[in-house]
C-alpha cells in the first residue's frame, strides 16, 4: 500500500529497451524505458518510504545503503552506456509517475540533446596525481640538536625543503592536467579526496576527469604512462574508461 | 555510432552480465553521483562551524603557553 | 579542556566504553597541542628571520621548542599515536596539521 515513484538512472538516445532486460534494477524492481521526443529515460519503480524526501534524508547518511544504491545505479548506467549515447543522472532523481518522467524529458530536452552530442562516442578517464611519500629523515636529523639555535636552524631547513617540494609537485600536477586536457575533448579538475575514503596516505595533488574519444583510449593511456615516466617525483594513476559521469550529469531542479 | 571498439558492439544478454566495464572505486562513484566532493566526518566530528570553536579555544591555550615559554631564562 | 567542551566538539561519536573515551579525549587534546606546537614553531622561525631577537632569546626559544617536541613525542608514544593519527581533515580546508 506504500506509494511508489519512478527512479531515473540515465537518459539515452536510440536505446533498445530489450537490451536492458537482464540488468538488475534497485530494490528488486524492473527496468523500463520511458520515451519522449526521441529520448528515453531508464527507470524503475521504488517505494517512496525509502526514496521519498524523508526516506532519502535518512538513507543518504547511511553508508551501507548509499553504497548499495550507488553500485546499483552505476550498474544500470554502465549497461545503458554500452548500448547507446547516455547522459547519467545523479543519485536519486525520482518522479511520481511516467507522466512526471515525460515532463522532465520535455523540460530538459534541449540540454539533454547537447549533453548527448557531447558524450556520444566518448568515455571518461580518471587521472589522479599523488605526491610520493617523503623518505624517512636521515639518522643525523633525528638525533637531538646540539643547541636551541641549532634546533631552529634544522627546523628552518626542513620547512624550506618541504615548501620547495610542495610547490614543485603542484607545478607538475598542473602540467599533467594541461597535457591531458590538450589531448582530450574536455578535462575537469575535481576536488581532492579524503585520505580516509581513498585509503591512500599520500597527498592527492590532482583529481582529474577527462572526456576521451572511445578509440583514443589507448593513446590516452599511453600519454599518461609517458607523463608518469617523465615525472618520477609523483605517482600518477589512471582509471577508465567509465561512462561520462563528470561531463553529462544534469542538475535536478 | 560507427566505432568498432568492443564496448559498442551488440551484446548477448549473457555477455552483458559477465563482461563488466572497469569497476569504479566507491569514493569516485559517490563524488560523481552526489555531485560534491565527499567529506567524511570521522571520529572527531569538527564541522566548519566547529573549527571556529577550536580556534577560540586555541587562542586561550596559545596565550597561556606563550607566557610560560617565551620568558627568557 | 573539560569534558563538556569535548562533548560539544564531537557530539555523535563518543564511545560508551570508558577506555576509548579517555583515548579519544587524549587524542583530541594532543591534536590541539600539536597544532599549537607547529604554529609556535612557525612563529619562532619568523621572528628569528626578522632578526630582532638576541642570541639569548633565540637559544631560549629553540630549547623550549625542542623540549616541547620531545614532550609531544613522549605523550604520543604513551598512547601509541603517530602525528598522522592526530591529523584531522577539514574537508575543503585541507588537513589540520601540516605534516
Amino acid at each position: 500500500m506504500t506509494e511508489t515513484g519512478r527512479y531515473l538512472y540515465a537518459i539515452a538516445r536510440g536505446l533498445d529497451p530489450q537490451a536492458l532486460t537482464d540488468v538488475p534494477a534497485l530494490a528488486g524492481g524492473h527496468l523500463e524505458v520511458v520515451e519522449h521526443r526521441g529520448l528515453g529515460a531508464v527507470v524503475s519503480s521504488v517505494d517512496l518510504d525509502e526514496y521519498g524526501e524523508e526516506g532519502l534524508r535518512r538513507n543518504l547518511e547511511n553508508l551501507p545503503w548509499l553504497e548499495e544504491v550507488a553500485r546499483g545505479h552505476d550498474t544500470v548506467v554502465q549497461a545503458t552506456a554500452t548500448q547507446a549515447p547516455t547522459a547519467p543522472l545523479r543519485l536519486a532523481t525520482i518522479c511520481l509517475d511516467d507522466d512526471g518522467v515525460r515532463e522532465r524529458l520535455d523540460a530538459w530536452h534541449d540540454a539533454l540533446e547537447q549533453v548527448l552530442d557531447r558524450v556520444e562516442g566518448r568515455m571518461e578517464w580518471s587521472v589522479k596525481v599523488y605526491a610520493r611519500p617523503r623518505p624517512a629523515p636521515a639518522a643525523e636529523a633525528t638525533r637531538p640538536a646540539a643547541s636551541g639555535a641549532a634546533y631552529l636552524q634544522r627546523k628552518k631547513a626542513e620547512t624550506e625543503a618541504r615548501q620547495a617540494d610542495e610547490s614543485s609537485t603542484a607545478m607538475i600536477a598542473d602540467e599533467v592536467h594541461e597535457s591531458l586536457a590538450a589531448r582530450s575533448v574536455a578535462g575537469r579538475r575535481l576536488p581532492p579526496q579524503d585520505p580516509r575514503l581513498t585509503g591512500r596516505s599520500e597527498r592527492m595533488l590532482h583529481n582529474g576527469a577527462y572526456l576521451v574519444e572511445v578509440d583514443e583510449g589507448v593513446a590516452f593511456s599511453a600519454l599518461v604512462d609517458e607523463l608518469a615516466t617523465a615525472h618520477p617525483e609523483v605517482v600518477i594513476e589512471v582509471h577508465g574508461p567509465w561512462p561520462p559521469y563528470s561531463f553529462a550529469t544534469l542538475e535536478q531542479t | 555510432m560507427t566505432s568498432t571498439a568492443p564496448e559498442t558492439r551488440t551484446r548477448t544478454h549473457a555477455e552483458s552480465r559477465a563482461e563488466r566495464l572497469p569497476e569504479i572505486a566507491l569514493v569516485d562513484l559517490l563524488d560523481r553521483l552526489l555531485g560534491t566532493g565527499v567529506v567524511l566526518a570521522g571520529d572527531v566530528v569538527i564541522s566548519l562551524a566547529g573549527v571556529d570553536l577550536v580556534q577560540v579555544r586555541l587562542h586561550a591555550l596559545i596565550t597561556s603557553i606563550r607566557s610560560d615559554m617565551v620568558e627568557p631564562r | 579542556m573539560n569534558e563538556n567542551d569535548a562533548r560539544r566538539l564531537f557530539p555523535q561519536r563518543l564511545e560508551t566504553d570508558a577506555e576509548s573515551v579517555e583515548r579519544d579525549l587524549f587524542k583530541l587534546v594532543l591534536t590541539i597541542i600539536e597544532l599549537v606546537r607547529q604554529l609556535m614553531e612557525k612563529q619562532a622561525l619568523r621572528r628569528v628571520d626578522e632578526g630582532d631577537l638576541t642570541d639569548e632569546q633565540i637559544e631560549g626559544l629553540g630549547t623550549g621548542l625542542m623540549h616541547l617536541e620531545q614532550a609531544m613525542d613522549d605523550l604520543k608514544s604513551r598512547y601509541d599515536l603517530t602525528t598522522a593519527d592526530l591529523n584531522i581533515d577539514l574537508g575543503p580546508l585541507g588537513p589540520l596539521l601540516s605534516e
